[in-house]
């Protein structure tokens, strides 16, 4: 009888190790099958190449450059928008305002982590797009500060969520010494709540940062796809994520079809990247304690 | 006792927090440049009481209150409930000291200029100069001088409770409020901050929430006892 | 600091909360002005009758009957991929894994949470392709690789939140079976998991809301503008942000658009309600949230 019980155990337990093996596993092949399929390239020795090069067919050549610096400015543009917006309302909600109101702003915010972001898009063209078609006189509207515009308010709600919840993490027992020397809301909320929660709002603008560059739909919907390296904000652009989307129908064996691996194995660098950062903020805090 | 001698003057108040009346239309005086001991059972709500007499209960909410509490400052009585003073202006004249040391995560230095720099301070010099000052009159300073840099937190138990007192003091307010600021310290410590608050008698004036009774027998002028709602002196 | 300085400050700090409120307010607004005049049976149901419709004897080619239903399809399959996986995941990191193969595995999850979800559509698609040839040239973009991406795509929510769920239970909880003599195992039945279903719960929803939503993933593993309710798993299928996508980009005449409008609320409904629904079983715990900060 305890020999079957030790059995039950261990069965559980290599049970639950695989199925975490699994996941990681799944992290893994998602990584080697795009370095597969894009193995023609660089069998060539061309991924330098790629990543840095023009794209011009009729060249024969496929670099996804371009593509890149539309990523970078369109998730640029909206981490640079976002970030003073979430931490003002993040302070909003923290301190700033009567308790009531604090709540309710942050369950529309709540609200708004679930709203799909297909519908961002749609929303975006049928309003945005003519807005700044007029606005600007020139170009169709489909550029890259309507994505931007858009991808804002798509990464807000959950890093006004983040830097929330570092402000509401500073100890109690500061907030008391703050208030009981007579500072202000505005005084105890820079010199005390701020400086503490740092840690927690660098991370907040990591993560959304990796939101924003894995976005598809919004760049896709928005930022009118063109293939050129963009000069000006109001110029159309096309993203890394974007171009995986557009290309995916084409012909499945030409050099054109490929270049969307050389996209999905940059853009898990990136994560990668983002991933090893956030890891090491965390390990800052544990060294210090 | 003259009201010349009134500091506190404590009027018809009543105060209920999450729905426990502490305080039943409870009438007390208390005199200046004295020591005044509170005492009672736990639970009672004697740290809340303090609370009333710098607002701090504002910052959380559940609470009523009906009442008047005045307290004689710049050497006028006004009720600190009417908006003469804003609760920020009133904890520049009315200190805390809480029961567990709160050392802010800063060097010890820039503790104690904190509520300088609240206050808007900027001269340097005045700000070292009434640093160390205050240092001394909390019995610090020979122990900190060397190492003002240094990080608060770091600091002993007993250490970290004189900074706070002293960090109080700097901007020299008439009452200070203190909640059982020896209780988390031990029997050395705790002797040292007794001294202390003996010393500080002249230059303001005391209110000290404690439950040791020798302490109180050593260093009150004045005892009260918080039960059923009243404030009632005990000898 | 001066007076001026704060009050700089907190307007400043105002006119982010008003920017805020009136962009979500515009955009939801907007979205529910121009829909919700479209909501009606013949939106979904098309020109067929309601009972044909359900019980799948007729088909519906005017309405988004097929589109709910393959979303409604899609989600369930993948959740049930994914929970079990995610849940035994769960439990392994936060009760068994110890030291550096904690930091591993934890670091793979973290990796795969901030993977984009249209690489994960193109790793379906490279499964797809490899499938094809290596194995059965009937193989195609279907609704089986779709659910095993999103799949894929939701399990870290799940690992993560049954790990957070669990490892915020306090001390005394964990203890008590242990005393009286359970195994680790009989600890986690009978005690633990139990005390997190609320946790475990939301984190399912969660992912039921993210699926319901996803479209990138889609759009590599087979989701099609028009294929009616899905015949097996392994067909073509139509699902709704697909279809307000493919709206957007390709409608012909104002009662199209306004059709993708219609689904837009639809969609939104759905959403929104398995987002309250998670929050709502959420906060009958005390519960860090869901990203480790």
């Amino acid at each position: 009888m305890g020999l079957f019980r030790l059995n039950k155990e261990r069965i559980a337990e290599n049970v639950f190790f695989l199925c975490t093996v699994f996941s990681a596993a799944a992290a893994i092949s998602v990584f080697v099958f795009m370095v597969i399929l894009g193995l023609p390239l660089f069998a060539k020795g061309e991924f330098f190449t790629l990543i840095s090069g023009n794209w011009s067919p009729r060249q024969a050549m496929f670099g996804v450059y371009p593509m890149i610096i539309g990523t970078l400015s369109i998730a640029g543009l909206a981490l640079l928008a976002a970030f003073p917006l979430s931490l003002g309302c993040a302070c909003l909600i923290a301190v700033l305002s009567p308790k009531s109101f604090g709540r309710f702003l942050q369950n529309i915010v709540r609200l708004m982590t679930g709203i799909p972001t297909v519908i961002y898009g749609f929303v975006g063209i049928f309003l945005l797009v003519p807005l700044i078609r007029e606005l600007f006189s020139s170009g169709s509207g489909f550029c890259i500060l309507s994505a931007s515009m858009m991808l804002t308010i798509l990464i807000s709600p959950t890093m006004i969520l983040f830097f929330t919840d570092s402000l509401n993490a500073v100890p109690a027992s500061y907030l008391n010494a703050a208030d009981a020397l007579g500072a202000s809301k505005v005084q105890k909320l820079v010199y005390v709540m701020l400086p503490c929660a740092w840690k927690g709002i660098l991370s907040g603008v990591i993560l959304s940062g990796g939101r924003a560059i894995g976005d598809t739909l919004i760049a896709l919907m928005i930022a009118g796809n063109a293939i050129h390296v963009p000069h000006s904000i109001t110029d159309s652009a096309r993203t890394l994520t974007a171009h995986i989307a557009l290309v995916i129908a084409a012909d499945y064996d030409s050099m054109e079809f490929k270049t969307i691996f050389t996209c999905g194995i940059i853009l898990y660098g990136f994560t990668i990247l983002l991933t090893i950062a956030i890891r090491m903020l965390e390990s800052i805090g544990k060294n210090h304690e | 006792m003259t009201d010349h001698q009134i500091k506190i003057r404590i009027e018809g108040l009543s105060f209920s927090y999450q729905g426990l009346s502490i305080l039943n239309n409870a009438d007390a005086v208390f005199s200046e440049n004295a020591i005044s001991a509170i005492i009672g059972h736990s639970g009672a709500g004697k740290s809340t009481f303090l609370m009333i007499l710098n607002r701090l209960w504002e910052s959380t909410a559940d609470a009523r209150m009906s009442g008047s509490v005045q307290i004689r400052l710049n050497g006028r009585f006004s009720d600190i409930y009417d908006s003469a003073y804003s609760p920020e202006q009133l904890r520049r004249s009315v200190g805390m000291v809480f029961q567990m040391p709160n050392p802010l995560p800063m060097s010890i230095y820039r503790n104690i200029a904190f509520p300088l720099k609240l206050a808007g301070f900027k001269d340097k010099k005045i700000i070292s100069e009434k640093a160390e000052q205050t240092l001394k009159q909390a019995y610090l300073w020979n122990e900190v001088k060397d190492r003002l840099e240094q990080d608060a937190r770091k600091l002993s138990g007993g250490q970290q409770q004189r900074l706070c007192i002293a960090r109080s003091l700097i901007l020299q307010p008439e009452v200070l409020l203190l909640d059982e600021p020896a209780s988390s310290l031990d029997a050395k410590s705790s002797a040292i901050i007794e001294e202390l608050l003996i010393n500080l008698k002249k230059s303001c004036t005391l209110i000290v929430v404690s439950h040791y009774m020798d302490q109180v027998a050593r260093i009150a002028d004045t005892v009260y006892e918080l039960s059923d709602g009243k404030l009632k002196i005990r000898l | 600091m001066n007076k001026i300085s704060e009050i700089i400050i907190t307007g400043f700090c105002r006119m982010c909360g008003i920017i805020l409120l009136a962009s979500v307010f515009s955009i939801l607004g907007y979205v529910v002005y121009k829909g919700i005049g479209v909501i009606n049976i013949s939106l979904i149901f098309g020109k067929t009758y309601v009972l044909d419709a359900i019980l799948l004897k007729k088909q519906v080619f005017d309405g988004l009957f097929p589109a709910i239903a393959g979303t409604m399809m899609l989600v369930a399959i993948s959740v049930l991929l994914a929970v079990p996986i995610g849940i035994a995941g769960g439990i392994y990191l936060a009760e068994y894994a110890k030291g550096v193969s904690r930091k591993i595995f934890g670091l793979f999850s973290d990796i795969m949470a901030g993977i984009p979800s249209i690489v994960i559509g193109l790793f379906g698609f490279s499964m797809t392709i490899f499938l094809n040839r290596y194995f059965s040239t009937r193989m195609y973009p279907c609704l089986f690789i779709s659910s095993m991406c999103l799949a894929l795509l939701v399990l870290p929510y799940i690992i993560r939140t049954t790990q957070a769920a669990l490892e915020s239970l306090p001390d005394n909880i964990r203890l008590t079976a242990i005393a009286l003599g359970a195994t680790k195992l009989q600890n986690i039945r009978y005690v633990m998991i139990p005390k997190s279903l609320p946790g475990i719960f939301s984190g399912i929803i969660l992912a039921v809301g993210r699926c319901a939503e996803d479209t990138a993933v889609i759009m590599l593993t087979g989701v099609v503008a028009s294929a009616g309710v899905p015949k097996s798993l392994f067909s073509h299928y139509e699902a709704l942000p697909f279809y307000i996508y493919y709206i957007s980009s390709q409608y012909t005449t104002p009662s199209e658009m306004l059709r993708g409008y219609g689904a837009s609320v639809i969609l939104l409904v759905i959403c929104l309600f398995f987002f309250m629904l998670s929050f709502a079983i959420q906060r009958g715990l005390t519960y860090r949230s869901l990203y480790r900060a």
